[in-house]
């Protein structure tokens, strides 16, 4: 039996790979444009702000992926107010809905009975209990997610350069921002339950970062980034298999290292195009 | 000169930020198929005047209008330029596709460029002197090249008027030289030109001038725009040595846009 056959031989298995692998899709798509125009920070901010709105779902029982839309609401609303009445710079305004969100979550959740086991399976996610149900709500979100980030390709580039310039070439920037805000918080809102709120943020940002070390444009990044964000999901899952780790832990920790290597062996490929 | 002549008309318009106003009540003219040069010390506004021209930013208070009509929009035919230190660092975008995007307002999101379109690309490369640059990375340019290039996206866009925020600010000699070509063929194309200046011998060399002073000071041709006067209630008393050069204040301390430019004269 080939090795790498092995771990998926079970059903759960399989479905944590598709789902895995679903949520590596998304992510590292609309991540392309997270990485591009600066907004990690935002993004980290926003896996942990969706956080009080999950926490609230499970323990009074309502539809958590409501209540991580109506926190993400609550977020960006709040960001964007602290923006327009102060004129603190926008990383503060983050940072303070970032704690404030969390906090708040974790508030949430310490009156529950499952403290410890509620807030670790909202932030670390629980990959190897993806069920049908799960897998119909990552596609139902994930397919709008998908065909938004390549749709806005204009718009956001145009936005790269300035909202002034987006504006005189007839973008749109404050739409633009907003639907890429949108996409975003799908994103995150449709995978969290696969791979937690936590290591969304890694699929999110280390892909694409990974696909920005090697790419010269745009296109090339989204294929290379939704190639690596597959091979990350794999192989995550496989050494979870044989290490006996967490499944979605694992999967962000090859996000990142992946990362690293490629920064160094990024030189040689350098040198040997240098000389031929 | 009848309307139909003007590229802008400005009454008790009121320019600014938010809250903060950049040119106080100020009524000029700017006409059509000529070069103008809007002229000021840092700060007064000059930038400002382009934002609002593009439909950029909206006026706090009375009017401009832009070939008789409301400012900015999809189709309004005015290309703005903007300045070489503005630059989208880390994004991989070749200086093709930066210049394919002066297309953007014809095709919108979708649209497919025609082979007419392609072509268009094609021949602003050409005339700004970057086709050898195609493939190279934005922030592989220098900032001389990278100007060029954001002049080859404006002459992409379909436009009557052409603005430029201060194009030939410590340019390069061939920057400068190529920039100073395409300003006066689009004028001779029927094109305006609008750009602003830190240069009194580019103002002079104008055929419309705007003196700025955190409010329009004059406007007309340059001999009755430019007088001694004038430049005095504009810079201030003993702000002006005619014989010390042409740059009435320091570029390197630039309130409009806190960058660093270095000196240059252009050849007019």
């Amino acid at each position: 039996m080939d090795w790498f056959l092995e771990p998926f031989l079970l059903g759960f298995q399989q479905r944590a790979l598709i789902g895995g692998l679903a949520a590596g899709l998304m992510s590292s798509i609309v991540g392309v444009w997270l990485v591009l125009r600066g907004m990690s920070f935002f993004g980290d901010a926003f896996v942990h702000g969706v956080l009080p709105g999950i926490a609230a779902a499970v323990i009074f029982g309502f539809n958590p992926y409501l209540g991580a839309a109506i926190a993400a609401l609550v977020m960006v609303g709040g960001i964007e107010l602290i923006h327009r009445q102060t004129a603190l710079k926008e990383d503060t305004a983050i940072g303070l809905l970032f704690v404030g969100m969390m906090a708040l979550g974790v508030v949430i959740i310490s009156k529950s009975n499952s403290y410890t086991g509620s807030l670790t399976s909202i932030l670390f996610g629980d990959i190897f209990g993806v069920n049908a149900e799960t897998l119909t709500a990552m596609l139902v979100l994930g397919v709008p997610v998908l065909v938004g980030s390549l749709l806005l390709y204009r718009p956001l580039l145009a936005l790269s350069f300035s909202a002034t310039k987006a504006k005189t070439l007839g973008m749109n920037p404050r739409f633009t921002h907003a639907a890429l805000l949108v996409l975003i918080a799908t994103a995150v809102i449709a995978s969290f339950q696969a791979v937690g709120t936590l290591l969304v943020f890694a699929l999110l940002v280390g892909p694409p970062a990974t696909a920005a070390l090697v790419t010269r444009t745009i296109p090339q990044m989204f294929v290379i980034s939704a190639a690596l964000a597959a091979f990350t999901v794999w192989l995550g899952l496989v050494l979870s298999y044989y290490w006996g780790t967490a499944g979605a832990a694992t999967i962000a920790l090859v996000a990142i290292a992946l990362f690293f290597v490629t920064l160094a062996v990024r030189p040689l490929f350098r040198q040997k195009e240098a000389t031929t | 000169m009848s309307n139909d002549e003007l590229l802008v008309e400005a009454s008790d318009v009121v320019l600014g930020y938010e809250r903060n106003i950049a040119v106080k009540a100020s009524s000029f003219t700017i006409p059509h198929r000529k070069v103008t040069t809007i002229i000021g010390p840092n700060g007064s506004g000059k930038s400002t005047i382009l934002n609002a021209i593009a439909g950029v930013i909206e006026p706090l208070s009375g009017e401009i209008s832009v070939f008789g009509r409301k400012p900015g929009g999809r189709h309004s035919e005015v290309a703005y330029v903007m300045q070489s230190l503005a630059f989208p660092e880390g994004t991989p975008i070749t200086v093709r596709e930066a210049i394919a995007m002066g297309l953007y307002p014809k095709l919108g999101w979708f649209g497919r460029p025609s082979a007419d379109d392609r072509a268009r690309v094609q021949r602003a490369m050409e005339r700004l002197r970057v086709t050898d640059l195609a493939h190279r990375h934005l922030d592989e340019l220098s900032g001389g090249q990278r100007q060029r290039v954001y002049v080859a996206q404006g002459m992409t866009q379909r436009h009557e008027a052409l603005l430029l925020d201060e194009p030939l600010t410590g340019l390069d000699i061939l920057s400068a030289r190529t920039i100073d070509e395409i300003i006066h063929s689009e004028r001779d194309r029927g094109h305006a030109v609008v750009l602003t200046t830190h240069d009194l011998d580019e103002a002079r060399a104008a055929d419309w001038v705007i003196l700025m002073s955190g409010h329009v000071v004059a406007a007309g041709p340059p001999a009755e725009v430019l007088t001694r006067r004038n430049l005095e209630t504009a810079y201030g008393l003993g702000s002006l040595h005619a014989s010390d050069g042409d740059f009435l204040d320091d570029p390197h301390i630039d309130g409009d846009h806190e960058h660093e430019h270095s000196r240059h004269q252009h050849p007019h």
